[in-house]
Parts: structure tokens; sequence; C-alpha cells
């Protein structure tokens, strides 16, 4: 069993287990909000009165209440769905798909393929991520949204990889690799076919760990004008806007807060099971 | 294995050595110089700064100024530091024990009481301990670090007064006080600052340990063991382990730098005077030395990360042979 | 193995948690004062504190070791020679219209026991004049020629022109530090590094010792001859984080600071409301405002193609409700300034009030301009091209971020395009000097003399970057500066103001005020706008 699996049957398989069912429920009805939710909700831009109506606790008219320029927490939450889980997703895919390869590589081919690598994602750990933001922050005026979630991709990458070539150490020696090679398969199909569906467990973990990573990483980008650009939202951009009223106004941290709570435990409760279905070595 | 060793230690100074000259000319290239910021928040006029400018070197030529700092490092001297007017060899020196104290615990309790409560999860998979533990380490984990930070030092340290709200030692105590005072202080600072950053990293170590425990306890070999009537701690400690800790120990190694870098936003929150809110300001302000210092700094840590993980896998697996 | 070690980090935890409460209990103190700031005094000594050590932190620590020649009156103005106080001169006088004579007081001691002699106010004065030791304070005090010590108490001062700030120049900027102690080649970026790890002043506090990254310690000097101060230990504690410093105060690990973070209003309501914490407002130099680029952004020989024209200035200045930003932002403590006058310039007294909101004056002007709204949204156009600009300011402002939003909002009303640039400290501050920006969110921090206004609004300004240049207020600013007398130079600044307000090339937005927060602890706790903790010297239970 690899990872070739129809997506219907793998659902239908995940919807039989409860803790997965309430876990792809959520994730739908976040989905469902970010896309249809907008139009019956305000405009998350708009601050009707900055004076009379901001910190405003939740109430009527504003079921979350509203933040420090009078705008609409709730409609802000929906609004920042949209754009949260699009580039927590798409960024974690880039940077599994990328550590997963490199780790492959680097981990089976060994030696100065191995050396090279790993002294590539060496420099780069060493290379603050913020500053390289901060440079392309003086090419573009303001990073551009697929940018943005291509760079996140692309420097979150190195401990995955770390991680899978750990796994490829230790698994190399196993029976069913040697048994694949004294066959006489080529080296990609081992590495693909045999040893990248034995790494599932950690790449599972580290991609569902990495969505909660990207949305919080986003907030600090933000406080630091390289995520999502004001005024649109983003719920970690609303956490790190809420920090100096934190305990004055709970409302404003604590809706986003949940928001991405609610992302994070479906996302890993999802991955778990995911896990579980594609592990090769059940029978 | 030395030849290894030697040729890992080679390899290393080359990576250290790229690094520097990558970052030092990255650096320059991003706008903006360490004496940008003063004409506009000082009104100091251009032919000010300039003058400013040609005291601190800046105005050289850029391979000068490289030349310059390389022949300084060679010697041991990390150039001084524009925005603190101190040497940064000093100002590291000064910021190290707080960080690696801090990271230190930090790093203890996450490999402890995170690799304890893995196993528990993994041996109770399915169970409510199982879903309950899942639930609760991810709650912490989708905190914002600042968020939780602030939050329990409203609750207590404002509210309750029962610990201190920042910094690392109240400046009331007397230098010559008893050390178990002294001490004691100390650890009064700590404990929120490390309760912060257990609770919104110690899921990853958690659910690394849990998965790789799971996908080793179902294989024969264990189950044999337990069918022998083997006690369960024997049958973990001896069989299990050994392949569940190879994502960790990658995990330790990779946390090596993160100890020395620290959470920004924890120790920003709580005034903890360390390495991280020194480095992520050398950034803002572009102090060149300072930049450059830390930068060196991580590397070597990340280095060492990598070095120590790669023996520590040939020591848990002894077919994997470093040639 | 492993279960019994959380076992024991709980207890070790639950330990810490009962004991720490009691042992910091029993190090309070009632006769020491921490103030907590946000950043830590890394050279607090006169002379060196330029370029990037230019900072509130170094001059609040500096105030406490080094005793200035005079100090300003209470209300700050910095013409009137008969009501400055006598600190470390005893007295002074008039040799001739171009020449000050101070006597110092003999008592003057330095820390270490040697006295104060006009050598070391000479041997300042030559360091503060010299452009490559000290850029900023050589430019500061240009109009001084000479300062010569006649005999071991006399110096004499000798100007360049007459004028009535000549008092104020030579006191105000510097006080004189020890010559028998500091190199004459040290200089900010050659640091003389015996003085710095332990300074010696002739203040009223002195060194005890620095915390790096966490605290500076003082003591109050008991030979001091204005009088010893009551509070015997003093505490510069630094906190960066603008929530850590609140909760600080409110816990009551530190008894002042002096400027409560504010956005949001929250935080000085909490520490008012804290029992033993009371808030005080006091003028600040701050002042911030939109500054209009009237070159082109890419080429300064060019007029800018929107903003070069005083109606559409003048409309957007109209169009905001100013009052509204300040006070949504601010609450009480901030006013809509009239023309580039932060609430710390004595000139302030006698401006008019600033205009308020007029949207329909503002659509006047605009239609006299050309600027039409379209039909299909409202923007304002002109021949096709809709009236778009971009608004700069630097992340780090949390002020200027959340003004900044109300002003897109509210232009957007207008039909007005504005596009925020939040750009990184640096990059925003490069972008500011060339001239690349239509409008730039600026703030400024304005010295106590009304002088500081030509650096910014005269043709030739050093910081001038919008290229602002009007010849008559230029003219006002030269006769103003050479004024002899007090009154009639506040009448010449005064009528410079309102000639820049009616050209508007800035739309002037706050003009704030310092929070201060004090323990109720001190029952006489004397604050003062142009230096907040000078008399703290004074302070007692």
């Amino acid at each position: 069993m690899g990872l070739t699996e129809l997506p219907g049957s793998l659902i239908a398989g995940l919807w039989r287990q409860p803790s997965a069912r309430a876990a792809l429920v959520t994730l739908g009805i976040i989905t469902a909000m970010a896309i249809a939710g907008p139009p019956f909700l305000p405009d998350p831009a708009a601050q009707p009165d900055v004076v009379g109506q901001a910190l405003l606790p939740p109430g009527a008219g504003h079921p979350f209440g509203t933040d420090q320029l009078s705008r609409d927490v709730l409609a802000r939450v929906v609004g920042g769905a949209r754009i949260s889980l699009a580039v927590a997703g798409l960024a974690v895919l880039v940077s599994v798909t990328i550590g997963a390869g490199v780790g492959l590589v680097a981990g089976y081919l060994g030696g100065a393929v191995d050396a090279a690598l790993m002294r590539l994602v060496e420099a780069a750990l060493a290379i603050p991520r913020l500053f390289i933001l901060l440079l392309l922050l003086a090419v573009w005026d303001h990073i551009p949204l697929a940018a943005l979630i291509l760079i996140l991709g692309t420097t979150g990458w190195f401990g995955t990889s770390r991680l899978v070539r750990g796994e490829v150490l230790r698994l190399r020696h196993e029976a069913f690799v040697t048994g694949a090679e004294a066959l006489g398969a080529r080296r990609a199909r081992v590495m693909f076919r045999h040893l990248l569906p034995n790494t599932t467990g950690p790449l599972l973990v580290a991609a569902t760990l990495g969505v909660g990573d990207v949305i919080l990483l986003e907030a600090g980008l933000s406080f630091l004008g390289l995520g999502i650009q004001p005024p649109r939202p983003s719920w970690g951009g609303m956490i790190f806007d809420a920090k100096a009223v934190l305990v004055t106004a709970p409302w404003t941290s604590i809706f986003p807060g949940l928001a991405i709570l609610a992302t994070v435990l479906a996302v890993n409760v999802l991955g778990d099971a995911l896990s579980g279905a594609v592990d090769p070595r059940k029978s | 294995m030395s030849r290894w060793l030697l040729g890992r230690l080679l390899q290393a100074v080359v990576t250290l050595v790229l690094v520097a000259v990558l970052l030092f000319f990255l650096m320059r290239l991003a706008p903006g110089d360490p004496l940008s910021r003063l004409g506009a928040d000082q009104q100091m006029s251009a032919l000010e700064i300039e003058r400013l400018r040609e005291r601190y070197g800046l105005d050289q030529p850029i391979l000068r100024q490289f030349f310059v700092w390389a022949g300084g490092v060679a010697r041991g001297d990390l150039g001084v530091s524009i925005e603190y007017a101190r040497p940064v060899t000093s100002l590291i020196a000064e910021r190290l024990p707080a960080t690696l104290l801090l990271g230190g615990i930090v790093l203890l309790v996450n490999f402890t009481l995170g690799l304890w409560l893995g196993s528990v999860q993994a041996v109770r998979h399915g169970t409510a301990a199982d879903r309950w533990l899942t639930a609760v380490s991810l709650a912490g984990y989708a905190m914002p670090s600042f968020w939780l930070g602030l939050v329990l030092a409203a609750l207590v340290a404002v509210h309750w007064r029962l610990l201190p709200a920042a910094g690392m030692h109240n400046p009331l105590l007397p230098p010559d006080a008893p050390v178990w005072r002294l001490a004691l202080d100390v650890g009064a600072h700590l404990v929120l600052p490390v309760l912060t950053l257990v609770t919104v990293s110690i899921a990853s170590v958690i659910r690394y340990q849990r998965r790789a425990l799971l996908e080793v306890l179902p294989l024969p070999y264990i189950v044999a063991a337990r069918a022998k009537g083997l006690p369960e701690s024997l049958v973990l400690r001896r069989h299990a382990w050994r392949n569940a800790l190879f994502p960790v120990l990658t995990l330790a190694g990779l946390w090596l730098p993160i100890l020395a870098t620290g959470s920004v936003f924890v120790e920003a929150v709580f005034a903890w005077p360390g390495l991280g809110s020194l480095a992520a300001g050398a950034v803002g302000s572009r102090d060149y030395p300072l930049l450059m210092g830390t930068a060196l700094l991580v590397s070597a840590l990340v280095v060492l990360g990598g070095l120590l993980t790669d023996v520590a896998y040939a020591v848990l697996d002894p077919r994997i042979r470093w040639a | 193995m492993t279960s019994a070690i959380p076992g024991f980090a709980v207890r070790l935890a639950a330990c810490v948690c009962v004991l720490a409460p009691r042992v910091a209990a029993q190090a309070g103190d009632p006769d020491a004062l921490v103030i907590v700031t946000g950043q830590q005094a890394a050279m607090p000594i006169p002379t060196f504190t330029e370029g990037p050590q230019n900072l509130t932190a170094n001059l609040d620590v500096s105030d406490q070791l080094f005793l200035r020649l005079a100090e300003l009156p209470p209300d700050l103005v910095t013409t009137d020679e008969r009501r400055f106080v006598p600190v470390l001169a005893r007295s002074w006088s008039r040799r001739d219209s171009l020449t000050l004579v101070f006597e110092l007081d003999p008592r003057a001691r330095w820390h270490d026991g040697h006295p104060v002699i006009a050598r070391d106010v000479v041997f300042t004065f030559e360091r503060a004049r010299d452009a490559k030791i000290a850029p900023k304070l050589a430019g500061l005090i240009r109009h001084i020629v000479s300062v010569t010590a006649e005999g071991e108490r006399r110096v004499v001062v000798r100007f360049d022109r007459v004028y009535a700030e000549q008092l104020y120049d030579a006191t105000y900027n510097l006080a004189p530090i020890p010559s028998h102690l500091v190199p004459a080649d040290a200089s900010v970026t050659n640091p003389p590094r015996d003085f710095l790890a332990r300074p010696i002043g002739d203040g009223p506090y002195r060194w005890v010792r620095s915390v790096p990254g966490q605290f500076v310690e003082l003591a109050a000097n008991p030979d001091f001859f204005l009088g010893a101060p009551k509070i015997r230990r003093l505490f510069f504690r630094t906190a960066a984080d603008p929530e850590a410093r609140v909760n600080l105060l409110l816990s009551g690990e530190a008894d002042a600071t002096d400027n409560i973070p504010a956005p949001p209003l929250s935080n000085i309501e909490r520490i008012d409301a804290a029992p033993g914490l009371r808030a005080v407002s006091l003028p600040s130099p701050i002042l911030g405002y939109l500054l209009f680029n009237q070159h082109d952004r890419t080429d300064r020989g060019k007029p800018h193609p929107i903003l070069a024209d005083a109606n559409v200035r003048r409309a957007i200045g109209l169009a905001l409700d100013r009052r509204q930003i300040v006070q949504a932002v601010f609450g009480r403590h901030a006013d809509v300034p009239y023309g580039p006058v932060s609430q710390l310039l004595w000139i302030r007294r006698g401006l008019p009030a600033p205009p308020a909101q007029d949207t329909v004056r503002a659509r006047q002007l605009l239609a006299k301009s050309g600027w039409f709204p379209r039909a299909e949204d409202g923007v304002m156009a002109r021949d096709g091209r809709p009236l778009e600009l971009g608004l700069n300011y630097p992340l780090t402002s949390e002020i200027r971020k959340q003004i900044a939003l109300q002003v897109q909002e509210q232009l957007r009303r207008m039909g007005i395009l504005i596009n925020l640039q939040r750009l990184d400290g640096p990059v925003w501050a490069e972008r500011r000097s060339r001239g690349d920006f239509d409008i730039d969110f600026s703030s400024a921090t304005q010295d106590p003399t009304p002088s500081g206004l030509t650096q910014s609004w005269s043709c030739t300004g050093g910081t001038n970057v919008a290229g602002y240049c009007d010849p008559s207020v230029d003219s006002l600013f030269d006769r103003a500066i050479t004024s002899p007398s007090g009154p009639a130079a506040g009448r010449l600044w005064q009528e410079a103001v309102r000639r820049i307000e009616a050209d508007q090339p800035a739309v002037f937005i706050y003009a704030t005020m310092f929070v201060y927060a004090v323990s109720r602890r001190f029952g006489k706790a004397p604050l003062r706008a142009e230096s907040s903790w000078l008399h703290v010297r004074e302070w007692s239970r």
C-alpha cells in the first residue's frame, strides 16, 4: 500500500474514525466559512466609528466584538480564514515536498552528496530568515502573496529534510531495502517506492505541526510588515495587533486564537489518522 | 571514525566561512545601514550623518570593510557594536548565561517530560488519555508565545503577585546578598518564561515520540517480547526506544541553535536579557558587527548540532557507519 | 527513569513559587526609585551621546551624573536670561552683547573629590565644538566662537552674533565633564573604556553598576552641594517591550516610567486605577505630521505631479477629521497642533486653533485644480488619472500604523486613494532622505528652542527632505533667530508658523503629552517636560 490510494476511499476510511470525522467536519466548516462567509458580513476593513465603537465586547451587532479601530472581529476572523489557510497549506506543501526529497537523496545516496546537501542545509539554517525577508522587502514594496508562500515554503524545509534523512539512515539496512537492492531495483525506485512510504510518520507530523507553525510565523511577520499587508486580515496578524489590549479586550485575540487552535487540532488529528491509514506495516 | 570527524570539522570551517562571506555581502545589499534612521529620528542632516559614517568606517569600499572585519575575526575580535557601543564578544558573553539558562532548562524539560508523555500516549493509543494529551499539548502549541507569556504575566505576576513580571534579577537585591537568595531570585524570574516556552513547544517532541513509538510497537519482535512476559518498561526501553529515538535526536540537534537565539517574543515580553532579542534587534537596526557576530555563533551551533546528531545516529545503530 | 524527572521538576517549581514572593518582599526598599525605560544607557556621558547613542536613556542617566551650568525656567522659555536657574554656575553676567561670563559654584566637586574648575568647562566645550568628535553638538552650538578660562572658577563664552538664545546655547546642550579623566581624543567611535565602566560626574547621583540588558544602578551623592537627594538608590531598568513595562509597573516592580505606552488608552486607565500608582501628564516634544513631497519622486528637479499644487495639499488637510483621529488614538492626552509646534515649545501660547475638518471646502479646492469624482467609483480624477498617493511610515511605530489606517479610510470617503507603505526602519529612513515618497508620516522630537524649526522648514534646512521652500518664511526665521528681544523673537516665530500652516507643506496631526506613571509612595515628585527625571534629586516620600 502506498501513497497512490484514491482520495475518495481514503476519506471514506477516515470518516469511519470518530476523531478524524470531527476533524474533517471542522476543516469543512472553516473552509465553507472562508469561501461563503464574507458576503454576509461587514467589510473587515471598515472603521465605522473609531472613537465610539472601538474595543466593544461581544454583543448585539458584533458577535465577536470590535477591535481597536472599531472593525468587526467576526468579519476579520472569517476574512482571515482564506488567507491564513491558503498561506499555511501551500507553504507547508512546498516545504514538505522539498524536505522529503532532499532528505531521501541525502540519506540514501550518502557520501559526497549527503555532505554537500547537509552543509547547504546548515548554511541556510544559519542565515536569519528574517533577514532574507527584509532583503526581499527592499525589492518589492510589499511582498505579493505568492512570493510570501514560496518564501515560507523554501525556508521551512530544512528541519524536515534532516528528519527524513535520519529515518532513511535508520532504514537503509533493513531487509526490505537490501532485498530490493539485491533484486536490482534502481536507486530512484528504492527511494520512492520503498523508503518514502516508511518515512510518512515523521513527515506527517512535520506537515501537520508545520501548518500551525506557519500561521503563527505569519503573525510575527505581519508585525514586521512582511506578512499580509493591512488592512487585509489574517489570524496571526489579528493576534499581534491585539497584543497591547490582550488583558483589557481579550476578545480581540481569543477568537482568532480559537480559529487557529481549531485548525491546528483538526489538521493534526487528520494527520494522525492518515499516518495510521498509510502505514505500510499495517497488514 | 576519526578520519571522518576530521573531515566533518574541515567541512564545518568551510561552511562557516561561506556563511560569513554570504551574510556580510547580503547585509550590505539590504537597503539602509546602521545610521540611516538618524536622519528621521533625530533630525540629523545628511552632512552630519556622512561625517559619522566616516568615523564608523562605513564609507570604506565594501571589500576593504570585509577584510578589516575578517582580519579581526581571525584574531578573535568580532568588532564593536554600533548600537551598544561595546565589543561584540562582550555583548555575546554577557547574554550567553541568561540564554543558556532559559534555553537549557526548556530543552531539558521538553526532552524529559515530552519523551515521557509521548511514550504514555503511544502505549495508551486510542484511549481517552491519548486524546486528551493530544488536545492539551496542541492547544499549547497553537498559542502564540507572546500571547501566553502576557496572559501568564497578567495573571500570576500582576493579579496574584506570586512571581516577577519581567527581567532576570530583582535590581533591589544587592550583589553581595547570599548566593541562595540570588539563585532563588533568578529561579523566580525563570518560572514564567520557562512555563511559556515549554507549553508552546513541547507538543512537537511529544508528537514525534508518539508517532515513532506507534510505528515500532506493533512490530513482531515487540509483540513477541510482550508475549514472553517481559515488563512493559523493559520492552520499551530495550527495544522500542532505540528506533523511536531517531526523530527525537534529529529534533534535539535542530534545537541546539534555537537554544542560543531563543524565542524572541518570550525574551521581549519578559524582558529576558538573552541573545535572541539581541540578534533580532541587530537585524532591524542593521548593526553589522553584532549581526555578523551572532550569525557566526548560530552557524557554529547549527554545525555542532548536525555533527552531534550524526554521531548519535552511529552510536544508536551500529549498522550506520561513517566512512 | 523519565517518570521521576517530571515529579522532581514539579516539586522544584512549587518550591520556587512559594518561597520567591517572600524573598522578593524582603528585597523591597522604600528609599529606592526604580524607573523603567525602553532602552539601556550604554554611554551616558555628555559629548558622547552622538549618532546612535543620542538616546533618551543615555540623556536621562547623564542628567543624574553631570550638572549643567544652568537649567531652563519651568515654563521652558529659552530667551529670557534672567529666569534661567543657576546650577553648576552660581551666577552669570554680560561683559557685552557678545560675551557671557559664568562664575562656577566653588562647592561643586567631582565624585572622586576633585573640584570642578573652569578648565573642565573649557575642555568640554572644545570637544563639543569639534565636528569630528561631536557632529550634532557642534552644529547646535555653532554660534559660540570661543570659550576661555579666567582663573579657577570663571568661564568666558564669546558668540559670533547677537541673539536672544545665547544663554540657552551655552547651557542646555551640554554638561561639563572632568578634564582630568577623559582623554581628549575620545569620541563615540573611540570610547574611553575605563571612564565608561565607572563614569565620574558632579551631579546628585553617582554611578554604582550596570547589569547589561537589565538595569543601571545609581546612588545618591551625599556631598552634593545643592543638597543630598533623599532617594538613596536610583535604578533605570530596561524593558524594551511596552507590555512588559506596563506589567512591571502594575506588579509593583517598577515605580515610574516616562511614557506609558499608549495607544491603547487602557494602559493609562489601568495605571491610574491601580492603587499604588498615579498618571501625570506633561507636554511632550513629539510632533507627528504627514509630510507632502513637493518634488517628483524620481527627479528632484521637477515638481511633484500632484502635491506641488497647494490646493490639493490644503484639500487633504481639510478632508481629515484630525480631532477624531487624535481623540481615538490618544484620548485627551494629545492636541491637534497648529503648524509644526509640539506641546513643548513655548511659542505655542498665543497660536490660533488649527482649522477643523471641512469636506465641502476640500472638494471645492480640488475642483478648482481640476479634480472631479469619477462616475464609476467616486475616486477623484483629473485627465483620466486618479488621485492616488503612497503613504510611507516605519513599521515600528504602532501610533503611526493606527493613524495611517484611519487617514486611509477618511480620505477614501473623499475619493482620494492612499496606498499604505509600511516600511522597515532603515528602508523608510533611506527613502525619506532620498525624497522617494509621496506622503511621509514623520515624527519629530523637538528641542525646547524654536530655532530647531529651521532644520525642516527652511529652504536649506538639513532635514528638509520634502523640498518645501518659502523665502518669506526663511526671512522670518532669520529675523527671529537674530532678534535680541525674547518677546519680539516669539512673535516672529509665530508669524513664520502661521505662514507654514497656510502653505500646508504637511498636515500636522498630533502634538502629544507624555503620560508619566509615578508610584504614590512619592509625595513630592517634580517632573520636567524637557528632561523627565532632571529633578529626581528633589523627590521624597
